[in-house]
Protein backbone atom coordinates (compact mmCIF):
# COMPACT_ATOMS: atom_id res chain seq x y z
CA UNK A 1 0.00 0.00 0.00
CA UNK A 2 2.56 2.60 1.15
CA UNK A 3 6.29 2.32 0.29
CA UNK A 4 8.54 5.33 1.90
CA UNK A 5 12.66 4.10 0.18
CA UNK A 6 15.46 6.37 1.85
CA UNK A 7 12.98 9.66 2.48
CA UNK A 8 14.97 12.52 3.26
CA UNK A 9 14.10 16.37 4.61
CA UNK A 10 15.72 19.08 5.70
CA UNK A 11 13.91 21.49 7.75
CA UNK A 12 15.47 25.14 8.83
CA UNK A 13 18.73 24.30 8.18
CA UNK A 14 18.88 20.76 9.51
CA UNK A 15 17.54 17.55 8.77
CA UNK A 16 14.17 16.95 9.96
CA UNK A 17 14.64 13.25 8.32
CA UNK A 18 17.03 11.23 6.97
CA UNK A 19 16.71 7.99 4.94
CA UNK A 20 13.35 6.84 6.19
CA UNK A 21 12.19 3.58 4.61
CA UNK A 22 9.14 2.07 5.86
CA UNK A 23 6.24 -0.46 4.49
CA UNK A 24 2.56 0.04 5.57
CA UNK A 25 0.17 -2.80 4.41
CA UNK A 26 -3.22 -2.80 3.82
CA UNK A 27 -5.67 -2.67 7.34
CA UNK A 28 -2.10 -2.33 9.13
CA UNK A 29 -2.32 0.59 11.90
CA UNK A 30 1.17 1.85 12.39
CA UNK A 31 2.32 3.99 15.14
CA UNK A 32 4.75 6.94 14.78
CA UNK A 33 5.77 7.39 17.49
CA UNK A 34 9.00 10.07 18.95
CA UNK A 35 9.76 12.58 20.94
CA UNK A 36 9.12 16.60 19.53
CA UNK A 37 11.33 17.12 16.88
CA UNK A 38 11.55 13.42 15.85
CA UNK A 39 10.87 14.18 12.68
CA UNK A 40 6.98 12.34 12.85
CA UNK A 41 5.21 15.21 11.48
CA UNK A 42 7.63 16.00 8.69
CA UNK A 43 7.28 12.78 7.55
CA UNK A 44 3.34 12.39 7.68
CA UNK A 45 3.11 15.83 5.96
CA UNK A 46 5.57 14.45 3.20
CA UNK A 47 3.29 11.07 2.57
CA UNK A 48 0.21 13.23 3.00
CA UNK A 49 1.76 15.48 -0.03
CA UNK A 50 1.83 18.51 1.96
CA UNK A 51 5.74 19.26 1.52
CA UNK A 52 7.83 17.70 -0.82
CA UNK A 53 11.06 15.57 0.27
CA UNK A 54 14.74 16.52 -1.03
CA UNK A 55 15.31 13.04 -1.94
CA UNK A 56 13.80 9.61 -1.74
CA UNK A 57 10.38 7.97 -3.22
CA UNK A 58 6.65 7.43 -1.77
CA UNK A 59 5.32 4.93 -3.44
CA UNK A 60 1.38 4.17 -2.99
CA UNK A 61 -0.19 1.32 -4.46
CA UNK A 62 2.88 0.77 -6.79
CA UNK A 63 2.23 4.20 -8.41
CA UNK A 64 4.93 7.29 -7.63
CA UNK A 65 3.59 9.50 -5.48
CA UNK A 66 5.81 12.10 -6.18
CA UNK A 67 5.36 11.95 -10.15
CA UNK A 68 1.32 11.86 -9.68
CA UNK A 69 0.64 14.27 -6.43
CA UNK A 70 -3.22 13.66 -7.82
CA UNK A 71 -2.82 10.20 -6.35
CA UNK A 72 -2.83 11.62 -2.70
CA UNK A 73 -6.48 13.35 -3.75
CA UNK A 74 -8.04 9.91 -4.29
CA UNK A 75 -6.10 7.75 -1.63
CA UNK A 76 -5.06 9.93 1.02
CA UNK A 77 -6.93 11.26 4.13
CA UNK A 78 -4.59 13.68 6.34
CA UNK A 79 -5.30 15.28 9.97
CA UNK A 80 -2.59 17.52 10.37
CA UNK A 81 -1.56 18.45 14.49
CA UNK A 82 -4.17 20.66 15.48
CA UNK A 83 -6.86 20.33 12.56
CA UNK A 84 -6.63 23.57 10.42
CA UNK A 85 -10.37 24.93 9.37
CA UNK A 86 -11.50 27.95 7.81
CA UNK A 87 -13.20 29.88 10.66
CA UNK A 88 -15.65 31.46 8.67
CA UNK A 89 -17.51 28.22 7.41
CA UNK A 90 -19.66 26.08 9.06
CA UNK A 91 -19.22 22.38 10.08
CA UNK A 92 -21.16 21.55 6.82
CA UNK A 93 -19.43 23.83 4.36
CA UNK A 94 -15.88 22.01 5.38
CA UNK A 95 -17.18 18.91 4.31
CA UNK A 96 -18.31 19.74 1.23
CA UNK A 97 -15.10 21.94 0.60
CA UNK A 98 -12.88 19.00 1.29
CA UNK A 99 -15.62 16.98 -0.99
CA UNK A 100 -14.89 19.47 -3.67
CA UNK A 101 -11.37 19.17 -3.25
CA UNK A 102 -11.21 15.26 -3.53
CA UNK A 103 -13.44 15.37 -6.46
CA UNK A 104 -16.95 14.45 -5.08
CA UNK A 105 -19.56 16.10 -6.30
CA UNK A 106 -23.77 15.57 -6.08
CA UNK A 107 -25.44 12.95 -4.48
CA UNK A 108 -21.73 11.21 -3.95
CA UNK A 109 -20.65 14.35 -1.99
CA UNK A 110 -24.27 14.40 -0.36
CA UNK A 111 -23.94 10.58 0.87
CA UNK A 112 -20.43 10.69 2.17
CA UNK A 113 -21.43 13.84 3.92
CA UNK A 114 -24.29 12.43 5.74
CA UNK A 115 -22.38 9.09 7.12
CA UNK A 116 -19.45 11.12 8.39
CA UNK A 117 -21.94 13.27 10.32
CA UNK A 118 -23.69 10.28 11.34
CA UNK A 119 -20.61 8.33 12.03
CA UNK A 120 -18.98 11.08 13.64
CA UNK A 121 -21.92 12.39 16.11
CA UNK A 122 -21.36 15.76 14.38
CA UNK A 123 -25.64 16.44 13.78
CA UNK A 124 -25.76 19.19 16.28
CA UNK A 125 -22.42 20.94 15.10
CA UNK A 126 -23.23 20.82 11.28
CA UNK A 127 -24.48 24.35 10.84
CA UNK A 128 -21.99 25.71 13.39
CA UNK A 129 -19.17 27.95 12.37
CA UNK A 130 -15.68 26.15 12.50
CA UNK A 131 -14.16 29.20 14.48
CA UNK A 132 -16.02 28.74 17.70
CA UNK A 133 -16.15 25.24 17.75
CA UNK A 134 -14.25 23.74 21.18
CA UNK A 135 -10.64 21.83 20.63
CA UNK A 136 -12.44 18.81 20.86
CA UNK A 137 -14.85 19.59 18.55
CA UNK A 138 -12.22 20.79 16.04
CA UNK A 139 -10.52 17.27 16.14
CA UNK A 140 -13.26 15.61 15.41
CA UNK A 141 -14.58 18.05 12.11
CA UNK A 142 -10.88 17.46 10.73
CA UNK A 143 -11.26 13.50 11.08
CA UNK A 144 -14.09 13.57 9.23
CA UNK A 145 -12.76 15.80 6.12
CA UNK A 146 -9.94 13.15 6.37
CA UNK A 147 -12.80 10.30 5.70
CA UNK A 148 -15.08 11.67 4.03
CA UNK A 149 -13.50 10.17 0.56
CA UNK A 150 -13.06 6.95 2.09
CA UNK A 151 -9.26 6.95 1.73
CA UNK A 152 -7.30 4.13 1.32
CA UNK A 153 -4.24 5.46 3.81
CA UNK A 154 -5.50 7.30 6.49
CA UNK A 155 -2.77 9.83 7.86
CA UNK A 156 -3.04 10.85 11.58
CA UNK A 157 -0.88 13.08 13.07
CA UNK A 158 -1.32 13.60 17.06
CA UNK A 159 -5.00 12.70 16.47
CA UNK A 160 -6.00 12.51 20.51
CA UNK A 161 -5.08 15.69 21.21
CA UNK A 162 -7.39 17.61 22.84
CA UNK A 163 -10.05 14.74 23.33
CA UNK A 164 -11.36 13.39 26.10
CA UNK A 165 -11.36 10.05 27.32
CA UNK A 166 -14.59 9.11 25.68
CA UNK A 167 -13.63 10.80 22.72
CA UNK A 168 -10.04 8.98 22.71
CA UNK A 169 -12.16 5.77 23.02
CA UNK A 170 -14.19 6.67 20.24
CA UNK A 171 -11.24 7.36 18.12
CA UNK A 172 -9.72 4.29 18.98
CA UNK A 173 -12.69 2.05 17.84
CA UNK A 174 -12.78 4.49 14.57
CA UNK A 175 -9.35 3.76 13.55
CA UNK A 176 -10.09 -0.20 14.26
CA UNK A 177 -13.01 0.10 12.61
CA UNK A 178 -10.96 1.34 9.50
CA UNK A 179 -8.37 -0.95 9.53
CA UNK A 180 -10.75 -3.89 9.71
CA UNK A 181 -12.36 -2.45 6.71
CA UNK A 182 -8.53 -2.41 5.16
CA UNK A 183 -7.35 1.10 5.39
CA UNK A 184 -3.78 1.59 5.99
CA UNK A 185 -3.64 4.08 8.87
CA UNK A 186 -0.39 6.19 10.34
CA UNK A 187 -0.65 8.18 13.36
CA UNK A 188 1.52 9.86 15.38
CA UNK A 189 1.76 10.68 18.76
CA UNK A 190 4.19 10.62 21.67
CA UNK A 191 1.75 8.90 23.98
CA UNK A 192 2.46 4.93 24.60
CA UNK A 193 -0.71 4.31 25.35
CA UNK A 194 -1.85 5.24 22.14
CA UNK A 195 0.29 3.10 20.29
CA UNK A 196 -0.47 -0.45 22.66
CA UNK A 197 -4.52 0.07 22.45
CA UNK A 198 -4.79 0.37 18.71
CA UNK A 199 -1.59 -0.14 16.62
CA UNK A 200 -0.33 -3.05 15.32
CA UNK A 201 3.37 -1.79 14.13
CA UNK A 202 5.66 0.68 15.53
CA UNK A 203 8.21 2.81 14.25
CA UNK A 204 10.22 4.53 16.55
CA UNK A 205 12.03 7.99 14.81
CA UNK A 206 15.03 10.13 16.80
CA UNK A 207 16.36 13.05 15.24
CA UNK A 208 14.62 12.03 12.15
CA UNK A 209 16.12 8.93 11.55
CA UNK A 210 14.45 5.14 12.06
CA UNK A 211 15.72 3.25 15.17
CA UNK A 212 13.18 0.91 15.62
CA UNK A 213 10.23 -0.83 13.58
CA UNK A 214 8.77 -3.36 14.66
CA UNK A 215 5.45 -5.48 15.76
CA UNK A 216 2.92 -4.31 18.88
CA UNK A 217 1.76 -6.43 21.68
CA UNK A 218 -0.67 -4.69 23.51
CA UNK A 219 -0.04 -6.89 27.08
CA UNK A 220 3.78 -5.69 26.24
CA UNK A 221 3.65 -2.00 27.33
CA UNK A 222 6.52 -2.48 29.34
CA UNK A 223 9.02 -3.06 26.86
CA UNK A 224 7.63 -0.98 24.35
CA UNK A 225 8.48 1.92 27.01
CA UNK A 226 12.17 0.57 27.81
CA UNK A 227 12.92 0.54 24.38
CA UNK A 228 11.38 4.53 23.68
CA UNK A 229 13.61 5.60 26.37
CA UNK A 230 16.51 3.49 25.75
CA UNK A 231 16.46 5.41 21.96
CA UNK A 232 15.12 8.51 23.19
CA UNK A 233 18.05 8.64 26.11
CA UNK A 234 20.66 7.54 23.62
CA UNK A 235 20.18 10.91 21.33
CA UNK A 236 20.35 12.88 24.46
CA UNK A 237 23.62 11.32 25.26
CA UNK A 238 24.69 11.60 21.96
CA UNK A 239 24.19 15.07 21.91
CA UNK A 240 25.64 15.73 25.18
CA UNK A 241 28.41 14.06 23.67
CA UNK A 242 29.09 16.42 20.92
CA UNK A 243 28.36 19.51 23.18
CA UNK B 1 -6.68 3.76 -11.33
CA UNK B 2 -9.02 5.86 -12.88
CA UNK B 3 -8.28 9.76 -11.70
CA UNK B 4 -11.38 11.46 -9.98
CA UNK B 5 -12.22 14.62 -11.72
CA UNK B 6 -11.82 17.89 -9.48
CA UNK B 7 -13.45 20.87 -10.72
CA UNK B 8 -10.95 24.00 -12.11
CA UNK B 9 -13.24 26.24 -9.90
CA UNK B 10 -13.09 23.98 -6.40
CA UNK B 11 -10.70 26.20 -5.10
CA UNK B 12 -13.02 28.88 -6.86
CA UNK B 13 -15.90 27.91 -5.08
CA UNK B 14 -14.06 27.75 -1.40
CA UNK B 15 -12.83 31.06 -1.50
CA UNK B 16 -16.13 32.47 -3.06
CA UNK B 17 -17.95 30.86 -0.25
CA UNK B 18 -15.46 32.39 2.48
CA UNK B 19 -15.71 36.03 0.62
CA UNK B 20 -19.82 36.08 1.42
CA UNK B 21 -19.69 34.74 5.01
CA UNK B 22 -16.92 37.69 5.51
CA UNK B 23 -18.79 40.51 7.40
CA UNK B 24 -16.09 42.87 6.12
CA UNK B 25 -16.92 42.20 2.31
CA UNK B 26 -20.58 42.90 3.29
CA UNK B 27 -19.36 46.28 5.19
CA UNK B 28 -17.30 47.48 2.38
CA UNK B 29 -19.68 46.58 -0.30
CA UNK B 30 -22.84 48.27 1.45
CA UNK B 31 -20.60 51.73 2.70
CA UNK B 32 -19.38 52.04 -0.34
CA UNK B 33 -22.39 51.53 -3.19
CA UNK B 34 -23.83 53.84 -0.41
CA UNK B 35 -21.36 56.87 -1.10
CA UNK B 36 -21.22 55.84 -5.16
CA UNK B 37 -25.29 56.28 -5.15
CA UNK B 38 -25.05 59.86 -3.06
CA UNK B 39 -22.50 60.80 -5.47
CA UNK B 40 -24.66 59.66 -8.01
CA UNK B 41 -27.64 61.68 -7.18
CA UNK B 42 -25.02 64.82 -6.67
CA UNK B 43 -23.80 64.30 -9.91
CA UNK B 44 -27.40 63.75 -11.50
CA UNK B 45 -28.20 66.71 -9.76
CA UNK B 46 -25.80 68.66 -11.89
CA UNK B 47 -26.29 67.21 -14.75
CA UNK B 48 -29.89 67.82 -14.53
CA UNK B 49 -29.30 71.80 -13.41
CA UNK B 50 -26.99 72.30 -16.41
CA UNK B 51 -29.47 70.78 -19.15
CA UNK B 52 -30.66 74.08 -20.37
CA UNK B 53 -27.36 75.75 -21.18
CA UNK B 54 -25.75 72.52 -22.42
CA UNK B 55 -28.38 72.08 -25.09
CA UNK B 56 -27.39 75.05 -26.75
CA UNK B 57 -24.31 73.10 -27.58
CA UNK B 58 -23.90 70.60 -30.38
CA UNK B 59 -21.27 68.44 -29.44
CA UNK B 60 -21.72 69.18 -25.43
CA UNK B 61 -20.87 66.84 -23.06
CA UNK B 62 -23.85 64.05 -22.28
CA UNK B 63 -25.13 61.77 -19.58
CA UNK B 64 -22.24 59.47 -20.26
CA UNK B 65 -19.94 62.13 -19.74
CA UNK B 66 -21.16 63.98 -16.93
CA UNK B 67 -22.51 61.11 -14.42
CA UNK B 68 -21.61 57.84 -15.59
CA UNK B 69 -17.86 58.41 -16.18
CA UNK B 70 -17.26 60.62 -13.25
CA UNK B 71 -18.97 57.98 -10.95
CA UNK B 72 -16.87 54.80 -12.06
CA UNK B 73 -14.02 57.41 -11.49
CA UNK B 74 -14.97 57.39 -8.19
CA UNK B 75 -15.62 53.61 -8.11
CA UNK B 76 -11.39 53.70 -8.93
CA UNK B 77 -10.42 55.44 -6.45
CA UNK B 78 -11.95 53.37 -3.87
CA UNK B 79 -11.14 50.18 -5.31
CA UNK B 80 -7.49 51.12 -4.03
CA UNK B 81 -9.07 50.75 -0.48
CA UNK B 82 -11.23 48.33 -0.77
CA UNK B 83 -9.23 46.13 -3.32
CA UNK B 84 -6.14 45.29 -0.52
CA UNK B 85 -8.88 44.81 2.01
CA UNK B 86 -11.01 42.06 0.58
CA UNK B 87 -7.47 40.40 -0.81
CA UNK B 88 -5.64 40.82 1.77
CA UNK B 89 -6.84 37.07 3.36
CA UNK B 90 -7.01 34.89 0.42
CA UNK B 91 -3.65 33.79 1.17
CA UNK B 92 -2.27 35.33 4.32
CA UNK B 93 -5.32 34.20 5.98
CA UNK B 94 -5.05 30.44 4.63
CA UNK B 95 -1.05 30.64 5.86
CA UNK B 96 -2.46 31.56 9.43
CA UNK B 97 -5.22 29.42 9.52
CA UNK B 98 -2.49 26.29 8.73
CA UNK B 99 -4.86 25.31 5.95
CA UNK B 100 -2.42 25.76 2.71
CA UNK B 101 -0.97 22.61 3.21
CA UNK B 102 -4.52 21.27 3.27
CA UNK B 103 -4.94 22.69 -0.04
CA UNK B 104 -1.07 21.32 -1.15
CA UNK B 105 -2.64 17.23 0.12
CA UNK B 106 -5.62 17.72 -1.84
CA UNK B 107 -3.10 17.86 -4.88
CA UNK B 108 -4.00 21.17 -6.04
CA UNK B 109 -1.54 22.68 -8.04
CA UNK B 110 -0.30 25.73 -6.89
CA UNK B 111 -0.92 27.85 -10.11
CA UNK B 112 -4.77 26.60 -9.38
CA UNK B 113 -4.78 27.70 -5.84
CA UNK B 114 -3.87 31.13 -7.03
CA UNK B 115 -6.11 30.99 -9.90
CA UNK B 116 -9.23 30.06 -7.96
CA UNK B 117 -9.12 32.61 -5.56
CA UNK B 118 -8.20 35.25 -7.64
CA UNK B 119 -11.48 34.26 -10.06
CA UNK B 120 -13.24 34.07 -6.46
CA UNK B 121 -12.25 38.13 -6.09
CA UNK B 122 -12.47 39.23 -9.68
CA UNK B 123 -16.20 37.89 -9.25
CA UNK B 124 -16.95 39.81 -6.40
CA UNK B 125 -15.38 42.91 -7.62
CA UNK B 126 -17.05 42.62 -10.80
CA UNK B 127 -20.30 42.20 -9.04
CA UNK B 128 -19.54 45.60 -7.50
CA UNK B 129 -18.65 47.19 -10.38
CA UNK B 130 -22.25 45.35 -12.12
CA UNK B 131 -23.88 47.20 -9.06
CA UNK B 132 -22.44 50.74 -9.65
CA UNK B 133 -23.22 50.53 -13.24
CA UNK B 134 -27.09 49.83 -12.65
CA UNK B 135 -27.21 52.89 -11.09
CA UNK B 136 -26.55 55.11 -14.27
CA UNK B 137 -27.98 52.27 -16.93
CA UNK B 138 -31.35 52.62 -14.97
CA UNK B 139 -31.40 55.57 -16.60
CA UNK B 140 -30.75 54.41 -19.79
CA UNK B 141 -34.22 55.18 -21.64
CA UNK B 142 -34.44 58.51 -20.18
CA UNK B 143 -31.50 59.78 -21.47
CA UNK B 144 -29.21 59.58 -24.73
CA UNK B 145 -26.46 57.28 -23.72
CA UNK B 146 -23.33 57.28 -25.37
CA UNK B 147 -22.55 53.39 -25.43
CA UNK B 148 -18.94 53.24 -26.56
CA UNK B 149 -17.79 56.04 -24.10
CA UNK B 150 -19.58 53.71 -21.51
CA UNK B 151 -17.93 50.70 -22.82
CA UNK B 152 -14.64 52.12 -23.31
CA UNK B 153 -14.66 53.52 -19.59
CA UNK B 154 -16.10 50.19 -18.18
CA UNK B 155 -13.60 47.89 -19.89
CA UNK B 156 -10.97 50.47 -18.17
CA UNK B 157 -12.56 49.80 -14.67
CA UNK B 158 -12.47 46.19 -15.33
CA UNK B 159 -9.19 45.95 -16.38
CA UNK B 160 -8.04 48.38 -13.30
CA UNK B 161 -10.26 45.82 -10.65
CA UNK B 162 -8.89 42.91 -12.67
CA UNK B 163 -5.14 44.43 -11.61
CA UNK B 164 -5.57 45.64 -8.50
CA UNK B 165 -6.89 42.50 -7.74
CA UNK B 166 -3.78 40.52 -8.71
CA UNK B 167 -1.94 42.65 -7.24
CA UNK B 168 -3.23 42.01 -4.14
CA UNK B 169 -3.31 37.99 -4.60
CA UNK B 170 0.57 38.52 -5.00
CA UNK B 171 1.05 40.63 -2.10
CA UNK B 172 -1.33 37.86 0.20
CA UNK B 173 0.78 35.49 -1.40
CA UNK B 174 4.30 37.13 -0.08
CA UNK B 175 2.47 38.94 3.40
CA UNK B 176 2.57 36.50 6.61
CA UNK B 177 0.14 38.56 7.88
CA UNK B 178 -3.42 39.20 6.29
CA UNK B 179 -2.91 43.55 7.47
CA UNK B 180 0.64 43.59 6.07
CA UNK B 181 -1.20 42.33 2.71
CA UNK B 182 -3.43 44.93 2.46
CA UNK B 183 -0.74 47.44 3.29
CA UNK B 184 1.90 46.68 0.84
CA UNK B 185 -1.28 46.15 -2.04
CA UNK B 186 -1.89 50.01 -1.10
CA UNK B 187 1.06 51.28 -1.13
CA UNK B 188 1.92 49.52 -4.49
CA UNK B 189 -1.09 50.50 -6.12
CA UNK B 190 -0.42 54.02 -4.88
CA UNK B 191 2.95 53.85 -6.72
CA UNK B 192 1.73 52.29 -9.88
CA UNK B 193 -1.04 54.79 -10.52
CA UNK B 194 1.40 57.94 -9.16
CA UNK B 195 4.77 56.87 -10.62
CA UNK B 196 4.84 59.46 -13.18
CA UNK B 197 3.77 62.39 -10.89
CA UNK B 198 7.29 63.91 -10.64
CA UNK B 199 7.79 63.46 -14.29
CA UNK B 200 4.39 65.11 -15.02
CA UNK B 201 5.24 68.18 -12.53
CA UNK B 202 8.19 68.54 -14.72
CA UNK B 203 6.45 68.80 -18.03
CA UNK B 204 7.37 65.62 -19.51
CA UNK B 205 4.07 63.77 -20.84
CA UNK B 206 5.41 60.98 -22.84
CA UNK B 207 8.13 58.78 -22.22
CA UNK B 208 8.97 55.21 -20.09
CA UNK B 209 7.98 56.60 -16.79
CA UNK B 210 4.58 57.58 -18.19
CA UNK B 211 4.04 54.26 -20.26
CA UNK B 212 4.53 53.09 -16.08
CA UNK B 213 2.02 54.50 -14.88
CA UNK B 214 -1.86 52.99 -13.91
CA UNK B 215 -3.35 56.20 -14.61
CA UNK B 216 -2.07 56.97 -18.05
CA UNK B 217 -3.80 53.67 -19.17
CA UNK B 218 -7.10 53.93 -17.07
CA UNK B 219 -7.65 57.94 -17.95
CA UNK B 220 -6.97 56.98 -21.77
CA UNK B 221 -10.00 54.08 -21.57
CA UNK B 222 -12.23 56.93 -19.21
CA UNK B 223 -12.25 59.15 -22.48
CA UNK B 224 -13.26 56.57 -24.27
CA UNK B 225 -9.75 55.57 -26.55
CA UNK B 226 -9.44 52.09 -25.73
CA UNK B 227 -5.44 51.27 -27.11
CA UNK B 228 -4.05 48.00 -27.60
CA UNK B 229 -1.49 49.47 -25.65
CA UNK B 230 -3.29 50.25 -22.42
CA UNK B 231 -4.88 46.83 -22.25
CA UNK B 232 -1.55 45.18 -22.60
CA UNK B 233 -0.44 47.06 -19.88
CA UNK B 234 -3.50 45.67 -17.51
CA UNK B 235 -3.20 42.28 -19.25
CA UNK B 236 0.98 42.25 -18.53
CA UNK B 237 0.33 43.24 -14.65
CA UNK B 238 -1.79 40.77 -14.09
CA UNK B 239 0.25 37.59 -15.49
CA UNK B 240 3.02 39.39 -13.68
CA UNK B 241 1.76 39.07 -10.42
CA UNK B 242 -0.24 36.09 -10.52
CA UNK B 243 3.21 34.35 -11.69
CA UNK B 244 4.69 35.77 -8.74
CA UNK B 245 1.92 34.33 -6.49
CA UNK B 246 2.14 31.14 -7.84
CA UNK B 247 5.74 31.11 -7.55
CA UNK B 248 5.99 32.01 -4.06
CA UNK B 249 2.93 29.15 -3.44
CA UNK B 250 5.59 26.91 -5.11
CA UNK B 251 8.22 28.14 -2.69
CA UNK B 252 5.90 27.64 0.56
CA UNK B 253 5.28 24.22 -0.79
CA UNK B 254 9.00 23.38 -1.33
CA UNK B 255 9.95 25.08 2.18
CA UNK B 256 7.21 23.60 4.00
Amino acid sequence: MLQLDQLSRRRAGRPAVQNLSLLLQRGQVLGLLGVNGAGKSTTLSMIAGALRPDSGSIQLNGADFLEQPELARQLIGWLPERAPLWPELTVSEHLDAHGHLRGLHGAALKQARTAIIDRLELQPLARRLAGVLSQGQRQRLGLACALLHKPALLVLDEPANALDPVQVAALRTLIREQAAAGTAVILSTHLLTEVTAVCDRVAILHEGTLRQDGVVHSDDHAALERTFFEIAMSGTTHAARAA
Amino acid sequence: MSPVFVSPFAVTRLEWRRLLVRPLAWVLAALTLAWLAWNFTLLLGNFLAGQIQRAALPDGPGFVDLVAVPLLAQLAQLAFMVVPLITMSVLAGERRNGTLPLLFAAGVPASRIVLGKYLAVLGWLLLWLALTLAMPLALMHATHFDWGKLASATLGLVLMLAALGALGVACSAFASHPAIAAAAALVIALALWGVNLGAQMAGINDGAINWLAMSTHLQSLLRGLVSTTDIVWFVLLIVLALALATQRLVADKERG
